[in-house]
This record gives C-alpha cells, sequence and structure tokens, in this order.
C-alpha cells in the first residue's frame, strides 16, 4: 500500500469491497461491472468480493493496486475469461465452477476455482497459476509461453483434462492430477500436445496418445518430483483438499511427465522404418523374399547406375577379321589388298609383292595398268573424300613377283578351251592346286584380249610379254593356232576330268542397217591396229562410245586419223583410262544419236544429217562365238548359262568370262579363281569355300585419323601408311589407352599372334574402344540377358 | 550421315534435333560413364581432327598447318538413336560436362519417326504442358462465416466413398428385402491408378504396393492401389495387403485364372474390382506386349506361357451393347467374391460418358465410374493416339457429375477421375479441384512414377520411353541391369511422403473451406477460374 495514501483509502483497503453483479434485479454489464472493480481497487480495496452473473473477465487487469496484493472473491456465476490479462498482484478465487478461457493472457495472476472449468483454461497464459479443483474442459494450456524475463505459468489441476491439452503449448508447467478424474480411462483427453513446442505436463493416470511428433514421455527426476511434490501440497491446500496428498504422492512411478521436444527431435517421427516394415511385415507376411520371393530367384538387390561385369548393359566384342575389308570384298579376283598393305607395314615388301600372284596371273597387267582398280573405288577412304589407297604402285611392283609353289601334283587334268584372261586365270589356278591344266586357243598368242586388242598405249608391251611368259613357263602344255570345232570340243570333254568354256566374246556384234558392210568390227580394227596391220582415213566415226569405242579411237588417232568421233544412241557408258585417252587423242562425242545408214560419205544418221568418214568402226560390244558348243550346254541370248559356281548344264563342264557375261578383266580372273575353286572341291570331294564374310560398315572405319589433304602417294610405303586397315587390327593400341577403366589388355599368343581382351570386371560397357578403334574393331553389343525368353519365333 | 556423304531425306543435322546434347570439351575427363548409361546410345565417343595453321607474324616464314586429333562425345544424329533428353548423362557425369537441352526450334527429327512407314510410338504423357486444372482457384475462404479450421491442428475425414451407396430409405428397405446391402469401402480419395505388372518392373510395383501397405497399416491412411490388367503376384492374392488392392479386368484377361484359382486361400477380399474399357492415353486402342517382354516372371503373373505375345484388343470380344457391358460384366464380377466386393468400370474420357454413366444409374449394384481423361499416361502407345485422342477431365467428370445432380444421385454413384492430375506437380490443387467439381476421388499413375521412383518423363517429350524396356530409372524395364538400379524400400519411403505432404495440402485446401466432416465432393461454389468460358462450361465462378 502506497505510505502516502490517503488515509481513507487505507481504511478501505483494510475493508472487503462487496460488487454485485446483479442490481435491482438486472445484469450488471461487463463493462459496468469493471467499472466498479477497478474503481474500488483504485479508492484502495484490497480485498473485492464479486457476486458475479454472467460478466466476462473479471478479475484482470488490477494494475491500479501497484504491488500491492488484491484479493478477488468471485461467488455466483462468472463469465468467461476470469482473471483474463491478471497481474502478478492478484488472487482471484472462484468459489464454484467457471466458464471458458479462465487465465486468459493471463500476465502472472494466482487464480483459484473450486469447482470444474470449461474449455480454454490458461489459453495464452505467460505468467501466474491457475488451480482447478476439478476437470477441465477441452484446449486447456494452450498456446502458453514462457518469458524468459519471468517466471513460467502453471496450471494445476486435481481432476482430468478434456480434449486438445496443451496445443501450441509453448511454455509453462501442466499439472494433471489425475484424482476422479470424468473420463478415468484417459485423464489427457483426446490428442493433447498438438503443434506444443515448449513446457512439460506432469500427469497422473492412463491416456490414450498425444502427438508424440510434439512432445514425448520423460523421465521424472529428483529434482522435478521435489518440485512436484512441493508445489503439489500447496496447491491442495489452495482448494482444500490437502487430505489427498498422501494418496496422490504414493506411487511415484503413476506420475509421467510430457516434455514438448526440441526443435532438433522433431521430423524424427516416431515411426517404423521401412527398412523395419520390409522385414518385419511385408516379408513376414508374403515370405521371403516378398512380393515374387516365390516366383524368381534372380537377384533383385540394388546396384548402381554405372555397372560391371554381367551388369553392364553393352559389352564390347574384338572383331578383328571378322568383316572383310571393302577392298577385297569389291576386287572381283578377290586379292586381299589391306592385307597387302599390311605387310608392307610390317616391313615384308616382298611377301606382300608375292601374294598376289596367289590370286591372278595378271597382278601387274590388271591390277597396274588395266583394272579400274574396283578395290580403289570402294576404299574407305573414298567415303569421306580421302584419296584411296593406291594399288597401283603394288600392281606395278608385281613384276618381281614370284610365284607360290604349287600344291603337289594330282594327276588330275582340267582342259581350258581360251587362254584369254579367264581361261589363263583359271588354268593358273589348277595349276597352283597340283592339277594339270592343257590351255587350247584358237590364237597364235596366250592373252586373248590382253594381247590382241588392247592398245599399246595403255600399257607397255614387255609387261604383257612378261607376265605371259610366267604363265607359259609354269604351264606348258598349250595348244595354239587349234579351232576347237563342236566334235572335238565332245572329245575333249570325255577325255578330261573337267573342261572348261573360257572363249570370250570373239564376235563383234554389228548393226543391221544399209551398208554396214563398209564399216569395221571394233575387234577386228584393234587386233590389226596392235599389229600394225591396217590404215585408218582422215576422218573416223565409231558407232558405239564405250571403253571398246575409245580404244578404237585412241588407236585410230595414233594411226594417224585427225578427225574422230564417237557417236552413241545413249549417253556414253565408258570410263577411266580408255575414255581419257581418247579425250586425250581430240576425239569428240555425239549422242544421243542412231545411226540409219553408212554410204560412203559417212554415217547417215536418223535426225538426217550425214557425218563424214573414211573409216567407220562398229564398236556395240561382242558376243561369244559358240558355234562350238554341243547342243546339250544350255545357253541363254548367246551366253553359256552357268550356277554360281560356273558350272554349265553339263556337271562336268564349267564356262567363265565374257563367254558367261561380259565385264572387265578383273571379272574373267575372278571368275576363273571360283571356277578353280569349285573344281578342285570336286575332284578332291571337299566342300566348295568361297570367302562368306561381310564387309565391314564404312562407319565403323574412323577416318580422322589420317590427314585429308594427302593428293598422292609416293611409294609403298606411303601407301600402307594411309590404309585404314578395315576391320584389321593394326595393333596401334588405342583402345587400351582411351579406355577409361584401364580394362583393355594386349594379349600376346606368340609367333607374332596376339589378341585384344577387356577385364569384364573393370570394364563398364561405354563403347570407348568402339568409338576410337581407327579400323572398326571393337564392337559394342548387347550383353547377354539375365533372364532369357525363349520366344516361339 | 557421313560429314562428306551424300543426303538422304531423312538425314538430320545436329540442328534438326529435338534433344541436343552440350558437350563440354574442357571438363570432360572421358570417364565413359555418359555413354556407358545412355538408354537409346544417343551418344558415343568420336574421333576428330584438329587443325592449326600458324601463320608467322609479317608472314616472314612459310605458314605451316597442323593436325592433331582427340576424342569427345559425340551425338548421333540419325533419328533411330536421337537423344530422349532423359539426362541421365548429366546424372553420371563427374564433372558436368554434359547436358541435353531441348530445341528451341521446331525440330525435324519429328518428320522422320516413321521411318518402314511406322508411325512414332511411345511411353509417356500427351506432351501438353498446359493444365486446365492448374487454373483453377479455390477462391472461398471461410474464416469467420464457417468455423474456422485449423489444417495442422483439426482432424479431416478426408476418406471417400467407392461402392453403390444407397440413400437411407432406400437402405433399410433395400436392406429388408435383400438382406444384403451393395458393399461400400472407406478409402482415401488419393488412389494410385492402374499401372500393370509388366508394365512396370518388379522393384516399381513391389516398392508401390510395399508403401500402400506401409501407408494403411503404419499410418492409418486406407490408401489403394489398382493392379492394371496384368494379374497379381500370387502370394499378393493370398495375403492380408490384398484388401488394399484393386483388381483390373480389361479385354485381355490376363491372369484372372490365377486369381479364380487363388480365392479358396484368400484371407481378405479385395478392396473392389475395375472393369477396363478405355484408358485415357489411348482411348479406344488396345495394347501388345511383346513375346521378347514375357519373360518367366509375368508370364507367372499373368498366367502364360513365356515369350508369347499377349495382345490387349481395343475392345472387350463378348459384350456387343452398352447394356451387356454394364450389367453382364459388373454381375460376373460381383459374383467372384459373393456380393462383397464392389465392382466398377473405368473408361477413357469421352463426349459419350454420359451413356455410360446413365447405364450405371440404372444398375442397381455398379459401384462407380471411374474416367480417365486425355492427359493419363501410358507404357506404350502410338504417338497420334497420345497426343490426339480422348476427352480433357475437367468437363467430363463436370459433366457426369451435374447429370447425377439432375437425377438426384450425385451421392450414390462415386466419380473417380484420372489424366493429367499432378501434371506440372500440382497434385493437391488438381485433386481438390476435382473433387470440387464432383469426382468422390482421384487416381493418379505419372505423378506416382515422378515423385516416387524419379520417373524423367516430362510434357516436353522428355524420356517417355517406357514402350523400348530402357527405363533409364528402372521403372518401367523388365531387364534386372535397369530395375535394379530402383530400390523397392525407397519407392515405398517416397510414396509415403507423396501421401503425407497430399495429406497434408489438402487438409490446407480444405480446411479454410470450412469442411472437416466430409471431402467437399461437388463443392463448386468453392472454385473459381480466370477463364470466362471455362466458367461457364464448368459452371463454377468467373473470378478475375
Amino acid at each position: 500500500m502506497r505510505k502516502n495514501a490517503p488515509k481513507r483509502i487505507q481504511e478501505a483497503a483494510r475493508a472487503p469491497a462487496v460488487i454485485h453483479g446483479v442490481e435491482s434485479g438486472r445484469r450488471v454489464e461487463t463493462r459496468v461491472l469493471e467499472e466498479r472493480i477497478q474503481k474500488a481497487v483504485a479508492e484502495g480495496h484490497r480485498l473485492i468480493e464479486v457476486q458475479a452473473f454472467g460478466q466476462h473477465g473479471i478479475g484482470g487487469r488490477l494494475w491500479k493496486a501497484g504491488d500491492e496484493p488484491v484479493t478477488v472473491r468471485i461467488t455466483g456465476c462468472p463469465g468467461q475469461r476470469v482473471g483474463s490479462m491478471g497481474f502478478p498482484n492478484t488472487r482471484i478465487e472462484v468459489m464454484g465452477p467457471a466458464s471458458d478461457d479462465v487465465g486468459w493472457l493471463n500476465a502472472g495472476a494466482h487464480i483459484v476455482v473450486h469447482g470444474q472449468a470449461t474449455n480454454g483454461v490458461g489459453n495464452a497464459m505467460a505468467q501466474g497459476k491457475i488451480y482447478v479443483a476439478g476437470d477441465i474442459g477441452a484446449r486447456g494450456m494452450t498456446m502458453t509461453k514462457a518469458n524468459p524475463r519471468f517466471a513460467p505459468p502453471e496450471l494445476w489441476v486435481l481432476g482430468g483434462a478434456g480434449d486438445s491439452l496443451a496445443e501450441f503449448m509453448a511454455g509453462g508447467t501442466a499439472v494433471i492430477c489425475g484424482h476422479e478424474a470424468h473420463h478415468p480411462d484417459n485423464v489427457l483427453g483426446h490428442r493433447p500436445c498438438v503443434g506444443m513446442v515448449g513446457g512439460r505436463i506432469f500427469f497422473r493416470g492412463p491416456h490414450k496418445g498425444f502427438s508424440s511428433e510434439d512432445a514425448r514421455l520423460a523421465e521424472i527426476g529428483d529434482g522435478e518430483w521435489d518440485w512436484l511434490a512441493a508445489n503439489l501440497k500447496e496447491f491442495l491446500r489452495a482448494v482444500g483438499r490437502s487430505g489427498l496428498l498422501e494418496t496422490l504422492l504414493s506411487d511415484r512411478a503413476a506420475w509421467k511427465l510430457l516434455v514438448a521436444r526440441k526443435p532438433s527431435e522433431k521430423g524424427v517421427r516416431a515411426v517404423r522404418t521401412m527398412d523395419d516394415f520390409r522385414r518385419f511385415v511385408w516379408d513376414q507376411e508374403l515370405g521371403k523374399g516378398g512380393l515374387i520371393g516365390d516366383l524368381t530367384d534372380l537377384d533383385r538387390s540394388p546396384i548402381p547406375v554405372i555397372t560391371t561385369g554381367i551388369l553392364r548393359r553393352y559389352i564390347p566384342v574384338w572383331e578383328n577379321l571378322k568383316f572383310l575389308p571393302p577392298c577385297q570384298a569389291n576386287c572381283p579376283t578377290g586379292i586381299p589388298v589391306q592385307k597387302r598393305w599390311e605387310m608392307v607395314r610390317r616391313g615384308l615388301i616382298d611377301e606382300a609383292v608375292d601374294i598376289a600372284l596367289a590370286y591372278t596371273p595378271f597382278p601387274v597387267t590388271v591390277c597396274g595398268y588395266l583394272c579400274p582398280n574396283v578395290c580403289m573405288q570402294h576404299c574407305t577412304r573414298a567415303v569421306e573424300g580421302l584419296k584411296p589407297v593406291d594399288i597401283t604402285v603394288l600392281g606395278k611392283s608385281s613384276l618381281r613377283a614370284r610365284p607360290p609353289e604349287p600344291a603337289p601334283a594330282t594327276g588330275y587334268r582340267v582342259a581350258i578351251v581360251g587362254g584369254g584372261p579367264a581361261g589363263l586365270s583359271i588354268a593358273w589356278q589348277l595349276y597352283l592346286k597340283g592339277h594339270q591344266p592343257v590351255v587350247y586357243d584358237r590364237g597364235e598368242e596366250l592373252g586373248g584380249k590382253i594381247t590382241s586388242t588392247i592398245p599399246s598405249l595403255r600399257i607397255p608391251d614387255e609387261i604383257v610379254r612378261h607376265e605371259i611368259d610366267r604363265v607359259k613357263s609354269l604351264i606348258p602344255r598349250v595348244r595354239l593356232n587349234r579351232e576347237i570345232t563342236r566334235e572335238e570340243f565332245t572329245k575333249i570333254r570325255d577325255e578330261f576330268d573337267f573342261t572348261v568354256i573360257a572363249t570370250g566374246a570373239q564376235k563383234p556384234r554389228m548393226l543391221p542397217i544399209p551398208g554396214i558392210e563398209r564399216a569395221l568390227p571394233a575387234l577386228d580394227f584393234l587386233r590389226a591396229a596392235k599389229a600394225n596391220l591396217i590404215r585408218v582415213g582422215r576422218r573416223v566415226v565409231v558407232i558405239g562410245a564405250g571403253n571398246v569405242g575409245c580404244d578404237a579411237a585412241t588407236e585410230a588417232s595414233r594411226l594417224g586419223a585427225e578427225e574422230i568421233t564417237l557417236i552413241d544412241i545413249q549417253e556414253p557408258a565408258s570410263f577411266g583410262k580408255e575414255r581419257e585417252h581418247a579425250e586425250a587423242a581430240g576425239a569428240g562425242f555425239l549422242w544421243p544419236v542412231a545411226t540409219r545408214a553408212i554410204t560412203a560419205e559417212g554415217v547417215e544418221l536418223t535426225r538426217g544429217d550425214v557425218l563424214p568418214a573414211d573409216t567407220v568402226i562398229v564398236a556395240v560390244g561382242d558376243m561369244p562365238d559358240l558355234s562350238f558348243l554341243p547342243g546339250e550346254i544350255a545357253t541363254e541370248r548367246g551366253f553359256v548359262v552357268v550356277n554360281e559356281r560356273f558350272q554349265t548344264s553339263d556337271p562336268k563342264v564349267f564356262a567363265v568370262g565374257d563367254s558367261v557375261r561380259l565385264g572387265l578383266l578383273t571379272e574373267a580372273i575372278g571368275a576363273g579363281r571360283k571356277a578353280a575353286e569349285a573344281i578342285d572341291a570336286l575332284l578332291k570331294g571337299r566342300e566348295v569355300s568361297f570367302d562368306t564374310l561381310a564387309p565391314i560398315p564404312a562407319a565403323r572405319i574412323k577416318l580422322e585419323y589420317y590427314d585429308p589433304r594427302v593428293k598422292g602417294f609416293g611409294d609403298a610405303d606411303e601407301c600402307a601408311g594411309e590404309c585404314a586397315s578395315c576391320g584389321s587390327c593394326r595393333d596401334c593400341s588405342i583402345c587400351v589407352t582411351i579406355c577409361p577403366q584401364n580394362a583393355i589388355s594386349r594379349k600376346d599368343l606368340g609367333g607374332g599372334a596376339y589378341e585384344y581382351t577387356v577385364d569384364a570386371d573393370r570394364c563398364i560397357g561405354c563403347g570407348f574402344c568402339a568409338g576410337a578403334c581407327p579400323c572398326g574393331i571393337w564392337q559394342l553389343v548387347e550383353n547377354v540377358p539375365l533372364e532369357s525368353v525363349n520366344g516361339a519365333n | 550421315m557421313e560429314p562428306m556423304g551424300t543426303l538422304h531425306p531423312s538425314a538430320l543435322s545436329k540442328k534438326d534435333l529435338h534433344w541436343r546434347i552440350l558437350w563440354d570439351k574442357e571438363k570432360c575427363t572421358l570417364c565413359g560413364r555418359c555413354t556407358a548409361v545412355c538408354p537409346v546410345q544417343a551418344i558415343e565417343l568420336g574421333v576428330h581432327r584438329k587443325r592449326l595453321v600458324t601463320v608467322p607474324l609479317g608472314i616472314k616464314d612459310t605458314p605451316a598447318a597442323a593436325f592433331t586429333v582427340y576424342h569427345g562425345i559425340d551425338q548421333r544424329t540419325d533419328a533411330a538413336f536421337a537423344c530422349v533428353g532423359c539426362a541421365m548423362c548429366s546424372m553420371v557425369c563427374p564433372n558436368d560436362a554434359i547436358l541435353p537441352v531441348l530445341n528451341e526450334d521446331v525440330d525435324k527429327q519429328r518428320f522422320h519417326i516413321n521411318n518402314g512407314g511406322i508411325p512414332r510410338r511411345r511411353g509417356g504423357r500427351r506432351n501438353s504442358p498446359g493444365s486446365l486444372l492448374d487454373q483453377i482457384k479455390f477462391v472461398r475462404i471461410s474464416m469467420l462465416t464457417d468455423p474456422a479450421l485449423d489444417a495442422g491442428r483439426h482432424e479431416f475425414e478426408l476418406r471417400t466413398l467407392l461402392g453403390r451407396i444407397l440413400p437411407p430409405e432406400e437402405a433399410l428397405a433395400f436392406s429388408r428385402d435383400n438382406g444384403w446391402i451393395p458393399p461400400v469401402r472407406e478409402i482415401y480419395p488419393l488412389v494410385i491408378g492402374s499401372m500393370s505388372f509388366g508394365a512396370l518392373s518388379p522393384t516399381m510395383w513391389e516398392g508401390l504396393q510395399m508403401g500402400v501397405a506401409y501407408l494403411n497399416e503404419e499410418m492409418n491412411m486406407p490408401v489403394r492401389m489398382c493392379t492394371g490388367e496384368g494379374g497379381c503376384p500370387p502370394r499378393l492374392l493370398r495375403s492380408r495387403f490384398l484388401k488394399y488392392v484393386i483388381l483390373q479386368i480389361a479385354s485381355g484377361y490376363f491372369g484372372w485364372d490365377e486369381i479364380i484359382r487363388a480365392l479358396p486361400e484368400m484371407k481378405e477380399d479385395p478392396c473392389a474390382v475395375e472393369i477396363k474399357y478405355g484408358q485415357g492415353a489411348k482411348p479406344g486402342d488396345g495394347g501388345l506386349l511383346m513375346w521378347y517382354k514375357v519373360n518367366n516372371l509375368i508370364a507367372r503373373v499373368r498366367g502364360v506361357p513365356p515369350g508369347v505375345s499377349l495382345p490387349s484388343p481395343p475392345t472387350h470380344q463378348t459384350k456387343y451393347s452398352i447394356e451387356e457391358s454394364v450389367a453382364k460384366m459388373i454381375q460376373s464380377m460381383y459374383m467372384a467374391w459373393g456380393f462383397r466386393v464392389p465392382v466398377y468400370p473405368k473408361i477413357s474420357g469421352t463426349s459419350t460418358a454420359l451413356a455410360v454413366l446413365n447405364n450405371l444409374a440404372r444398375n442397381p449394384i455398379a459401384a462407380g465410374l471411374a474416367i480417365d481423361g486425355e492427359d493419363g499416361g501410358t507404357g506404350a502407345a502410338y504417338n497420334v493416339s497420345m497426343d490426339h485422342m480422348g476427352h480433357p477431365i475437367a468437363s467430363n467428370i463436370r459433366d457426369a457429375y451435374l447429370t447425377l445432380v439432375t437425377v438426384g444421385k450425385q451421392n450414390e454413384i462415386p466419380l473417380f477421375a484420372g489424366g493429367g492430375i499432378g501434371k506440372n506437380g500440382n497434385l493437391a490443387a488438381n485433386a481438390a479441384a476435382l473433387i470440387m467439381l464432383g469426382a468422390s476421388g482421384v487416381q493418379v499413375g505419372k505423378y506416382i512414377m515422378q515423385a516416387a521412383a524419379g520417373c524423367l518423363g516430362s510434357e516436353h517429350d522428355r524420356c517417355n520411353i517406357c514402350n523400348i524396356g530402357q527405363c533409364p530409372k528402372g521403372i518401367t524395364s523388365q531387364d534386372p541391369r535397369l530395375y535394379r538400379r530402383l530400390d523397392p524400400e525407397h519407392v515405398a519411403q517416397r510414396l509415403v511422403d507423396v501421401y503425407l505432404s497430399f495429406d497434408t495440402e489438402l487438409k490446407k485446401i480444405v480446411a479454410p473451406l470450412g469442411r472437416s466432416t466430409s471431402l467437399p465432393i461437388g463443392m463448386s461454389d468453392a472454385l473459381g477460374i480466370a477463364d470466362r468460358s471455362a466458367a461457364e462450361r464448368l459452371q463454377i465462378k468467373y473470378v478475375v
């Protein structure tokens, strides 16, 4: 009490002020009652008795008493929020039950409710104490605070709590004694502690759960027990139930303590881990291995994304020599072109040269000069516009080639009718296989078109001579100047083990036009020209502008013609050196034109004009002359019919070269080689074995390793260096170097042999080896399925 | 194409591709992981020349040119090996050196994925990022007008009903007359839509089922998952977990003899039976599981020999009228479990949905109707079916609901909506919108795959290769090398996460509406949209 307070006030303080909630039978408004209470305090009253009648917020805000204690005794029926915004100096005694929100926003008042209290006791209370002598309703001790500057709030409940106790409780202590609780089986009510972040709750008696995310049960330590015991005593005294002290404290174990989880303890949901669930619930119910443990033994345990060994999706395979290089695959003769360059790279130049003779008797003539070099046309390098490796370099070196040793003599004899490229090729191959070829030719010299009709400009005579001599030196049985008749042919066929028709296309096709007798067939012309036995006029017209026509034009020029015109009914099919030489000779090409007649003036065209000509040469192709052929050997459109082994309808007779199909020299030579293989197989009673490997896809070859600016090659070594070694490992070890896992190693197999192998336990199947391999050896393939599906396919 | 090669009509440059691989030579360490992981071999190691031309200053000397060779990661331009944008390469790259990026231009690749005359087929989604559901807002916020509810504090009844719900007065009479009333299930309104054992990998399927079991038994959430058409593993049929399963029967009838034979050994009834007549991703089209995908496991579950192609025709063979489809099929399926299990049909979104619904309304026991809208996903379909066939779900479900309202049966035949729910990540909002438009619940598939298993698909044609068995996450592959990347436990855990977060979000939506005692099915006064025609069509508020 203020020392200098007026005496009147000091006297008043000692006397209780009685304030009535009902006046003259009418309820006093809350605002009026509040005014009267405040006035009483201001006048010095420190004991106030309120006979309440539902007024709101009685007993709060009595700050006008300063530090002096004020007691408010409430009888009757207080309204909601008794003691709201209560001050620490205030003690409120509600002599009966209390309505909602007792001690709402309590900032220090001590409120004693001698009866039950309904909902919201202590809601948002920050300081002070609330004692309730019975049960409380829902949402008690909710949103409470704990301000570090003051003592924390307390709520003491003798009975039990209603639902949602301590929602968002942020501080203070609630004590639920559970004595004669309204719901004895659950003294904490439904869903307590939701959103609780601070404070603690002592309780005694059964409960039905709380928000375990927010709160946890804690052990009651001795210090806490002592606090509880001491303060319980005071609570019971205040509510007049001291006699219960012994009962309530008799069993320490009956008390439990709930505390708010710290932030660090939250989020750790007190739930079963999935691992636990899987082991003890899932697998327990379904059986070992879970859902499909009964259906499969496959391991289903987790694996990393990047795997090795059997778990790789793709695996690299070293496919060395599993494909043909395109040069070899496309060479009609089947010469292993790339293998020869590889020999050169390994310093085996002589072997590289010699090996050609195993495939052709004319490596220089054909590979070096006359062949359009199909191998080079298909060289992988050409795919990217790089200069193909120049096989003519090796071809021309083959002058010094040494023929391979023939196989031991078998005694089988094979007659070959026709000593041109096809006939000599088969004779050569049969000789190498140990058989005895006998060559018949109607000419004076072996070689057919090579020796008789190809202009000398295209190839030096001594080269041809050299290779023909080489053949003759090894194949002595040659019958020249022998025109074979049908009778003779039949005789030969019956006499020899096999007979081969290689008579070529010797019969010029002539046009069915007036004056055709004035023209020369190109073959006759070329043959005569080669032997310098013919002259030409100043103006020459060649009908047919193919390669033979070009050769004729070239020869005509050599023989003195000044105006040479090649005509054709379509775009000329000539190409290569033949065309180049004709053009160099100044020949003109005229197309599309058709010939109506040949007159003394020249060639009369269907369009009306006449091309003046002194000499007319017809080069529209040649046909085989098969007049010697017995009728039982089938022909079609003038050519001998053969199967894929070049065998005719007479199993003892084979046919190769232009007599079967017009073609290149190399095609005639290749046919001879294949037919020889077939004959050899028949003679020796074995299966025919041709190269059946597929050509390697060009995309597998990495040409980026080569210089794109190379314009030509100086010598064999340069050629060999630029060969991409398609499909054939060049032992460069780029794969070993590029492999990020160091999984590839080179294994020496002895005798110069080697292989590259993969350590499956290191390899991740990235395919870098395949991506980097210059030769296309490595291939990334799908790994074998872990579970094979045996399909209906 | 080779740089120097010849052109052909389908020769593409990198500029023409839908996804382009950006590779950083400086950062790359050539570790090989990207090419090893790429599901479609879109990238490979390449060899390149580098040319350096040096010219001395003042050209005092002869200029020199020198080539070197380097190796790098190349993208293939063959449409058959086109990058699918899955970005597994980025995921495994230790140096952040590789990334697929979407071509901003209209790619040319799309014009060449029909080589051989076969139109493009793929898995995934409609590739249309727009979503009407995303535009719907919940405009009714009841702070003071209805009981103020706290999503975090209050308890909400979020369960929905699946089954034929008779009005109380009818139910009593029905029960008295028949001694039976149609079965009704209380289930969580977010149903995992039908994804078959076979469409999904065994690890994915088990993970989902495990998560569902966990949600039921540990979280007390009655979540249900539909099997899809591919049978049901024998162990599941014989376990108590069967009650969490909606068994689907579709036109292929796969696995049903196994289900029938398991009847005597079942501990529990399944939740329901879904009769599939169509799906939103490829309405009116069937499916074909190629023989090489029918491995021992799938064969066993489906009750077929391994290595035999399994066709699911576009239609059921023996139903020639809507009456037959509804009455005959529902009756048959009810009989399997002694009329204890609700049976309902599922159709693709269609302008004829109301005809189906009218038939269901006349049928006394039809347990509901599921409608799968155009945005539904699939493991495999023709591009044209996926992109252009089907009906948007919002107006379809709305029409269905309002029809039920007209005939006074809106609380009797539950509607379930599917197709594109959560396609942009807004699962709860989309689900709530459909519920307020009239759905009793929703079915989701793609969202679950994305959230629970990390599916990489997107509406920009990313990945979408479920159909070729090369799923980089192991979700839709039958190859152990791929599906073992997926740990069922992790899937289950993620599924639990999805449901818990969905649950919270759904409460955050319904609490401000003042609803806690039941789902706000058809509470369309809470919906608004800033699109006048959509508002008119859906009969919801136009708000701007």
